[in-house]
């Protein structure tokens, strides 16, 4: 089976140059931290759910940039892909393997980053974890990992040196979640509609513009969490109260935000891999 | 069977033409050395036969699968030492190995195949980013060596080792030949392609410009051999017109000092020069040096302006340009005649 020995041997080999365990540690570190700072503030730990939410898509497609932009562009720049393509195996096998090694190493340092915060909340937070509360967020947040690496993945598989991927990563990080989202204060997704909507004759409704904000990864992540992980404490807390009253707006919904992560789940490895499959290995 | 069959294989790099029309027929069984200056597109060649590269043109046939219809079925039955070859980041010789054997189904004993390729068993099991060169190399052998593969296709075999390395390699080309499996191998260093290649294909700026046995293209450009005799005095016989220069066979006379150089265009034509040369004046001494397979080279591919190793379209991450990365292997260019 050449897609389980390829992605072994990936898996090796990252494992052994530390990448691995500094991502896990690097998350699970903030993680705990996140969790400890706001013990003593909040009393229920699905409060800090919220600053976990922004950790994931703020700081964890960073972290997980330095273990997956090199999958493939590496390969083919230092031409150990000759290595892999030289023995019996296909392309396609050759990138499934490597997609799997790379968000597999990305889908685990998720599930221990939710797991230590379960822990950490059980020991320091008045009230205990709700475990289905938790179960569903941490599904969430895997599957947020997984679109992220495999988008990463399929960058890597796209581009033919090293400069292009670390650029096409961290693009595709600035436009799937600072831009999409709005962290950064005047450029992002609101002020290009906004700009959009000002041309006379044009008008994007607020139920246009909630579609387009779910259609990233982050965005509808974000979504999902105050219609399935918080939905029954919206009106507990200041933070989670801008959500209460939200329309029943198509880019809301929960199954549309599942469907887009799909999309996003399996879209982009295989356009990386339609893109790899013709590409020029010499 | 052929084992390797190319018609017009061709590939183009925009407006490049880094291989042009190749037709190219390996008959099972046979060693066949591919030879050219680097940027003539050996590798490319290679790149397409295992299709890391799609043909522009031309259709290439390898154990008789099409490489661009089913390239995994050809590597099922190819060793591939590839040129520029480098390995999984952290990973030693030993998992090279190993990893290369569960791919192929092989049932070979990794100890075996590393102690074959001269590769120290302690440092088959260091990662093979801190080996030396030679090390490396000897790693991507075993690599192509790995279920005994009907073909082998080793580009640059001996680039970076040394000279216990090239003998190695010389061994197990023809301990490979003997097992009755087919070599492709591209090289630089010319006397090693001499002494192991039954055929071999002069490659030049993409295009096929010979293929023959190296006695065969050896005579064809009379260049066969030169003998080289030290006489106590050298007689009018000499002369450029003279005597010796119409035995037949005999290309060219010069006279250095007491020594004569005789250029002979066949093998037959050493002994009536020698038996010349001997009647003529008293022989102190005798030499007889064949041409080598880099004055057949140059003859080919030098004098055609410059070194010829221009190198293709965008050194540097470019897939043809990474031929360059055998330097170091330059052919040699002293035109030298040598054993």
């Amino acid at each position: 089976m050449s897609v389980d020995t390829v992605a072994r041997s990936d898996f090796r080999s990252a494992r052994r140059s530390w990448v691995v365990l500094g991502v896990v540690v690097a998350f699970v570190g903030m993680v705990a931290l996140v969790f400890l700072g706001s013990s003593s503030v909040h009393p229920e730990p699905v409060r800090t759910t919220w600053g976990f939410s922004a950790l994931v898509v703020w700081v964890f497609p960073l972290l997980i940039a330095p273990l997956t932009y090199l999958a493939i562009a590496g390969d083919r720049e230092r031409g150990s892909i000759k290595y892999h393509l030289g023995l019996p195996n296909s392309r396609g096998e050759y990138f499934f393997a490597k997609y799997v090694s790379r968000t597999g190493v990305a889908t685990a340092a998720m599930a221990i980053g939710v797991l230590v915060a379960v822990v950490v909340a059980t020991v320091t937070y008045d009230s205990a974890p709700d475990p289905g509360r938790f179960l569903t967020f941490g599904a969430l947040s895997v599957l947020f990992a997984l679109a992220f690496a495999g988008v990463f993945v399929a960058v890597s598989a796209a581009v033919t040196t090293r400069s292009r991927a670390m650029f096409g990563v961290f693009g595709a990080y600035f436009l799937l979640s600072a831009f999409w989202v709005g962290f950064l204060p005047v450029l992002n997704l609101g002020t290009v509609l906004d700009a959009v909507a000002s041309i006379p004759g044009v008008s994007v409704s607020d139920s246009a513009r909630a579609i387009v904000g779910s259609l990233s990864p982050a965005g509808a992540y974000f979504n999902l969490l105050p219609e399935l992980v918080w939905s029954d404490v919206l009106t507990d807390y200041d933070t989670f109260a801008t959500f209460a009253d939200r329309p029943d707006y198509l880019g809301y919904e929960a199954w549309f935000n599942l469907l887009v992560l799909g999309v996003w789940t399996v879209g982009a490895p295989l356009v990386g891999y339609l893109r790899f499959r013709s590409a020029e290995l010499g | 069977m052929s084992a390797v069959s190319t018609e017009g294989l061709t590939k183009r790099f925009g407006d490049e033409t880094a291989v042009d029309g190749l037709d190219l027929d390996v008959p099972e069984g046979e060693v066949f050395g591919f030879l050219g200056p680097n940027g003539a597109g050996k590798s490319t060649t290679i790149s397409m036969l295992l299709g890391f590269l799609e043909p522009t043109a031309g259709s290439a046939t390898v154990l008789g699968t099409d490489v661009t219809e089913d390239p995994r079925a050809v590597r099922e039955r190819v060793g591939l030492l590839p040129e520029g070859f480098d390995g999984v980041p952290n990973l030693s010789a030993r998992e090279h190995v190993q990893t290369a054997i569960e791919t192929k189904g092989a049932d070979d004993d990794p100890d075996t195949v590393i102690e074959r390729v001269g590769l120290d068993p302690d440092d088959a099991r260091r990662p093979a980013d801190e080996y030396s060169t030679g090390m490396f190399q000897r790693m991507a052998l075993a690599v192509a060596l790995v279920g005994d593969p009907d073909l082998l296709v080793l580009d640059e075999p001996s680039a970076g080792l040394d000279p216990n390395g090239v003998r190695l390699v010389r061994e197990i080309v023809e301990e490979e030949r003997e097992r009755g499996a087919t070599v492709f191998f591209s090289s630089h260093i010319l006397d090693e392609v001499e002494r192991v290649s039954d055929r071999v294909g002069i490659l030049q700026d993409g295009e096929l410009t010979a293929v023959n046995s190296v006695e065969n293209l050896r005579a064809e450009l009379g260049m066969g051999a030169v003998v080289e005799a030290t006489v106590d005095e050298v007689p009018d016989e000499f002369a450029a017109d003279g005597t010796l220069a119409a035995v037949d066979g005999v290309t060219d006379v010069t006279v250095a000092e007491s020594t004569v150089s005789v250029s002979c265009a066949s093998p037959r034509a050493k002994m009536p020069a020698l038996r010349e040369i001997d009647r003529a004046a008293t022989v102190e001494d005798v030499a007889i040096e064949e041409t080598s397979l880099e004055d057949l080279f140059e003859a080919y591919t030098g004098g055609q302006g410059g070194p010829a190793s221009e190198s293709r379209p965008g050194t540097g991450g470019d897939p043809v340009g990474s031929e360059a990365g055998s330097a170091g292997q330059e052919v040699a260019t002293d035109g030298g005649v040598h054993r």
